[in-house]
């Protein structure tokens, strides 16, 4: 049989897995999946750049740890359920628009946009995402203002598409997939056969995003390491922590009088290493998590920020900002909050796992804080300066 | 439903046209990245994931064994997309010693191997339970 080529139409697909029933379902997944990545990106945004009525808690200590591995593993698990419900809805690309109705035809355009824009903001997302994690950057625009910018894209046109397609999707929702047994024995045949093909294809899909996830969750998940044969990170290091800027990158010479030095409104005090290690030492075990998603918890040893604040006689509970040796660079210096700057596991520590740090670690002293972002535990600590 | 949804419209509205706002000083190096995804889906992806349909449908007539191996089909290719940016590392990015510590390609290929395995295990033992189960029914007087 030859047939003449032709751009297909939606009656073409006649696949069950290009049923509402699934898309609807594939819809829910998926909105719960980009939900999850907004939500947490949004707080480790906050977090990064506070606005003024934000607060974040130090306890548990591994809350940013969880919510960025959330924010990753959910971007990781929204990959084959992207694709998936693109596949389920592909005849969809060619319904022939309404070229007589001039206004139903400007509806039809109006909701293609959108759909266009939620399509192309959700490719951007993961793919700009997952090259992040690996530290790749291939593209010309700053990663972190771009990808916070299209994330307010998806949820914007996301929740667009939702009001446009609530109709089918609360009806194919609320239709169980499952035919009733008695149905089912009175009339065996191919609607039978598409509700199986139907609930395959979504459990299929379910099933995919779950090893995708098992396949990387080993960045943050400790038990889960060594299955993970795409954690774009292992948990080793020097000093049994991953780097992610060495003291090279960043161009640090540690002066051979370095001193740190701190500074409030009326006074000033410094200290010299020797002074640092002979205060009393605290040791806690806190993770390293990254933007990234990937953690490593540690046994940090050094002072409390509060003590050495108090000990100088600055006052406490204030925000305190943190200076790095670093000269250039976007994380050289960092601002701890007041909950964070009072809280005693706040340490500017001198020692990992029991050996002092290495010059990568941030030798003489680094910025350990219970449930923060890695990029602003500064390292090679020059400065801290109380805030008003 | 119609509040709802009208709800849904206004904020979403709002926050597409916040994200907007926020991008316009990136709009140029971004939309090649904006564009990509649906254009190389569009166009490339999903007829071939149309085709190999087609011909799965042709070749594996079992519909129990086709579902299975589209199972596979999916999870290898979506464990290859997610090795995309580990295995091809472009001369633009920064130098980071410790990254990538691991061995991806054979990472990867043990998990395809894993993947295939299983699902070949599956269909080995669902054709021995087949072949059981009608050899009872013909032994029936
Ligand atoms: C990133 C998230 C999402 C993407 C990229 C996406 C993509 C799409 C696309 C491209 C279409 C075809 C549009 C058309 O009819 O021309 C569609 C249809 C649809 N989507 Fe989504 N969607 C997403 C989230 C959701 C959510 C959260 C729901 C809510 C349950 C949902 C439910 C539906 C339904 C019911 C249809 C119509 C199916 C039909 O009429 O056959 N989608 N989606």
């Amino acid at each position: 049989m030859i047939r003449r080529p032709r751009v297909p139409a939606p009656e073409d697909f006649t696949a069950p897995s290009h049923s509402p029933l699934v898309t609807a379902r594939l819809g829910l997944w998926l909105g719960v999946a980009f939900g999850l990545c907004f939500g947490t990106g949004l707080l480790s945004h906050y977090i990064q750049h506070p606005p003024g009525w934000f607060t974040w808690p130090t306890r548990p200590v591994n809350l940013y740890r969880v919510t960025q591995g959330v924010h990753v593993l959910s971007g990781v698990a929204a990959i084959p359920l992207l694709l998936a419900k693109l596949w389920s809805v592909y005849p969809r690309l060619f319904v022939r628009p309404p070229v007589r109705q001039p206004i139903r035809l400007s509806a039809h355009a109006l909701e293609r946009i959108s759909v266009l824009v939620l399509v192309c903001a959700a490719f951007f997302e993961l793919v700009t995402g997952l090259f992040n994690v690996a530290q790749s950057y291939p593209w010309g625009f700053f990663f972190p203002t771009a990808h916070y910018a299209v994330a307010w894209l998806v949820v914007g046109a996301m929740l667009l598409h939702v009001a446009v397609k609530l109709p089918v999707a609360r009806a194919a929702l609320s239709t169980p997939l499952r035919r009733r047994r008695a149905v089912q024995a009175a009339t065996p045949g191919v609607d039978d056969r598409d509700s199986s093909e139907r609930r395959a294809f979504l459990r299929t899909s379910a099933g995919v995003a779950g090893i995708a996830v098992l396949a990387t969750a080993g960045v943050t998940v400790p038990w889960l390491r060594r299955v993970s044969p795409l954690a774009w990170r292992s948990a080793s290091g020097p000093q049994g922590v991953p780097i992610n800027r060495t003291a090279a990158a960043a161009r640090i010479a540690v002066p051979p009088d370095w001193r740190l030095e701190i500074v409030w409104p009326g006074g000033r005090d410094s200290l010299s290493l020797a002074d640092l290690a002979a205060l009393p030492q605290r040791t806690a075990e806190l993770p390293i998590a990254c933007v990234e998603g990937w953690s490593a918890s540690a046994h940090w040893t050094g002072v409390p920020v509060v003590a050495l604040l108090r000990r100088a006689g600055a006052p406490t509970g204030r925000p305190v900002r943190v200076t790095s040796l670093e000269t250039d660079g976007l994380y050289a210096a960092s601002t701890l909050p007041a909950v964070h700057a009072r809280d005693p596991l706040t340490l500017l520590a001198l020692r990992i796992n029991g050996e002092q740090l290495s010059p990568d670690h941030g030798y003489p002293c680094r910025l350990i804080a219970p449930s923060r972002p890695g990029v602003l535990q500064t390292k090679w600590v020059a400065r801290l300066e109380v805030l008003r | 439903m119609r509040a709802v949804r009208l709800l849904l419209f206004v904020v979403g509205a709002a926050a597409t046209a916040y994200g907007g706002s926020l991008l316009l000083p990136q709009l140029g190096t971004a939309m090649p990245w904006l564009i990509g995804g649906p254009v190389l889906h569009d166009v490339l992806v999903a007829p071939l994931v149309g085709l190999v349909g087609l011909a799965l449908g042709r070749l594996v007539t079992n519909r129990f064994r086709r579902a299975w191996i589209v199972a596979g089909l999916m999870a290898s290719a979506t464990l290859l997309l997610i090795a995309v940016p580990l295995l091809w590392r472009p001369p633009s990015a920064p130098p980071n010693p410790g990254l990538p510590d691991r061995d991806y390609p054979l990472g990867l290929a043990v998990g395809l191997a894993v993947i295939w395995a299983a699902i070949a295990v599956v269909l080995v033992v669902a054709a021995t339970v087949d072949r059981r189960v009608a050899d009872r029914r013909t032994d029936r007087p």
